[in-house]
């Protein structure tokens, strides 16, 4: 029996002592532990070379071309590898953001603002677009105040169907047609259907995380992969209306998730 | 020891006994649905399926449930969004399960007790029925009323959903229909700014521009938006070019009938600001839009109403651009922000 106790008390200690050596011996002599900052995420939106603007007609493959008025997607699970493979994960409850064009300052830029986030040098950003099968089997009520905001912003269908992981509302030109609407509303359907896709982005040189700097990472956005990515997809095949389907969602998510891309990042 | 296990045991039995003993029984609380002044007479029969709370609730649930259709994923509520009077926002035509398009505008969901007849062309002649239509439509909810009832009587929430709501206390297709009437039914919408207007209450009253666009509603748009339902609930072919990618006749589909040929049901104006986009196949964003095909868009595809012939051989509704902008306004004055966020019928 005192054995036993014993032997608690040294396993008790050895991982306490794993704990404290993980957070400090990185960074040579520079401490961190304890320490948490501010990361800003800044995405901007563009449409190849091209800043995003509303109303403004892109060309795109097959002789297409589109106008959007709303473009806003879903971005959560945001979480950080730092030089030594370790990785901070922003708290699940408030890991889930919309960034939507119209929340974007003069520049066209949306910030997404993490707060606490640990001291450390990042080399990546990894996130999902969209919401994961676990968060949204948490049911209406395990959504926090993210529901509403979901549904404030148009990002929501009735719960049983889920989220709306992109949102693209505008018009398509064609040979044929002229302004014929286009509405991309792509996400997992219900229980059926996953579209959730993550994505992780390497920094072009690393970012530190102090108390005292809020490092930036600019990344774009490039609204043509939606429909030139992966895969070219034509709206006149039926890609101007994407809603449910199980054909043409998961290409939409898929190339969703490679039109991101770190330009650069502000260690301020 | 023997003793207290058998103590023990005999706890368990009681609880599990008391348990299952714990039948739901039907509450009768009944729900009064609105009669509004200026409305005309209800047409749903009410004496028939009386409205009760845990009837309202369970059909509140079975609105927003995704098992009724073949994905699990698709409720009424998915073409049917509050905000917009219970409409397919930004949709010209429903969408449903595994991105079926279908070939109408989905219709707001307001004051359906004071129906005669549902869908654009009238395929629904009883509120109760009509939900089967997009349950089972292939490219709505593509699901039949047997898998439907087979899957909530599986679920034991339901199970005490329907004993409470329903006298007989079933999972069946009767009473979901019956529940999902009782929640339709409580969805009046009557307290628009116009609607306080007209029956003096509050002292609200209509500026001039609203003034004018009422005035000359009454006098070139209220022979078919009649009383304040603002529709005469008739079928009617109002010269729209016939769209050869849908080719939808109608009426016509009903009784096949050529004096039905591009006829669909006047719909109702009320909470016209945001149900957008208009028409049967949704073709129009704007009201602008709505009013410039009225006074010159219209075209003779065969059968037209005869109430839009103009002295000059031509269809359509003469209107000028101040006679726009004013009934573009009146049309605002139907917006009723009460309805629209009436927790009652919110999904949260």
């Amino acid at each position: 029996m005192k054995l036993l106790k014993y032997t608690f008390a040294l396993l008790l200690s050895v991982t306490l002592a794993s704990c404290s050596t993980d957070n400090d011996d990185d960074n040579g002599s520079e401490d961190l532990s304890g320490q948490t900052g501010e990361l800003i995420l800044k995405f901007d939106n563009g449409v190849g070379d091209q800043d995003f603007i509303f109303g403004t007609s892109y060309s795109k493959s097959n002789n297409e071309s589109f106008k959007l008025e709303t473009l806003k997607y879903i971005v959560s699970n945001v979480r950080f590898t730092d030089s030594e493979g370790n990785v901070f994960t922003y708290p699940t409850e408030e890991n889930v953001f919309i960034v939507n064009e119209l929340d974007g300052n003069t520049a066209g830029e949306i910030y997404v603002t993490l707060n606490d986030v640990d001291a450390a040098d990042y080399v990546s950003v990894t996130f999902g677009v969209g919401i994961d099968q676990d968060r949204f089997l948490l049911g209406a009520e395990g959504q926090g105040a993210f529901l509403d905001e979901a549904s404030e912003e148009g990002m929501l269908w009735s719960w049983a169907t889920g989220y709306r992981f992109i949102r693209l509302d505008g018009t398509y030109s064609s040979d044929t047609v002229t302004d014929a609407p286009v509405n991309i509303h792509m996400g997992s359907v219900g229980t059926s259907l996953d579209n959730y896709r993550e994505v992780t982005l390497s920094f072009p040189n690393t970012v530190l995380v102090r108390e005292t700097t809020s490092p930036q990472v600019h990344i774009k956005a490039d609204i043509a992969k939606v429909f030139d990515g992966t895969t070219s997809v034509n709206f006149a095949d039926g890609y101007d209306q994407v809603h449910t389907d199980n054909v043409e969602t998961p290409i939409i998510a898929d190339n969703v998730n490679g039109m991101f891309s770190v330009h650069h990042v502000h260690n301020d | 020891m023997k003793k207290y296990s058998l103590l023990l045991l005999g706890c368990l039995i009681i609880f599990s006994c008391t348990k299952e003993s714990e039948t739901v029984d039907y509450v009768a609380i009944p729900l009064e649905v609105a009669l509004p002044d200026n409305f005309p007479d209800i047409v749903y029969n009410l004496d028939n399926n009386p409205v009760t709370e845990a009837g309202f609730e369970l059909g509140k649930d079975l609105f927003y449930e995704g098992k009724l259709s073949v994905n699990d994923a698709i409720p009424c509520a998915f073409c049917h969004e509050q905000a917009f009077a219970f409409t397919h926002h930004g949709h010209n035509l429903s969408h449903g399960v595994n991105g079926g398009v279908g070939f109408r505008n989905a219709q707001p969901i307001q004051n359906l007790a004071y129906q005669t007849s549902f869908m654009w062309n009238g395929a629904a002649s009883h509120l109760d029925l009509q939900p089967i239509i997009p349950i089972t439509a292939e490219v709505e909810m593509g699901e039949t009323l047997s898998n439907v009832i087979s899957k909530l009587s599986a679920d034991s929430q339901y199970q005490e959903k329907f004993a409470r709501a329903f006298e007989d206390g079933e999972v069946s297709t009767e009473n979901m229909l019956k529940a999902l009437s009782q929640f339709m039914v409580m969805m009046v919408s009557s307290n628009s700014k116009y609607d306080k207007y007209v029956r003096q209450e509050d002292n609200v009253t209509l500026t001039t521009i609203e003034l004018d666009g009422l005035n000359t509603f009454q006098q070139k748009c209220a022979t078919c938006h009649a009383t304040d339902l603002f529709t005469d609930q008739t079928f009617r072919n109002n010269g729209l070019p016939v769209n050869p990618l849908l080719n939808d006749t109608g009426r016509f589909e009903i009784l096949e009938d050529p004096n039905d040929l591009y006829k669909f049901k006047v719909p109702s104006l009320r909470n016209v600001e945001v149900s957008g986009p208009y028409m049967h196949d949704g073709r129009f964003t704007t009201l602008e839009v709505v009013l410039d095909f009225y006074d010159s868009g219209a075209v003779d595809n065969g059968n037209v109403d005869p109430l839009l012939l103009r002295a000059d051989g031509t269809y359509g509704i003469s209107l000028n651009d101040y006679e726009k902008e004013s009934l573009i306004s009146f049309l605002k004055t139907l917006t009723d922000n009460e309805y629209l966020n009436d927790e009652r019928f919110s999904e949260y």
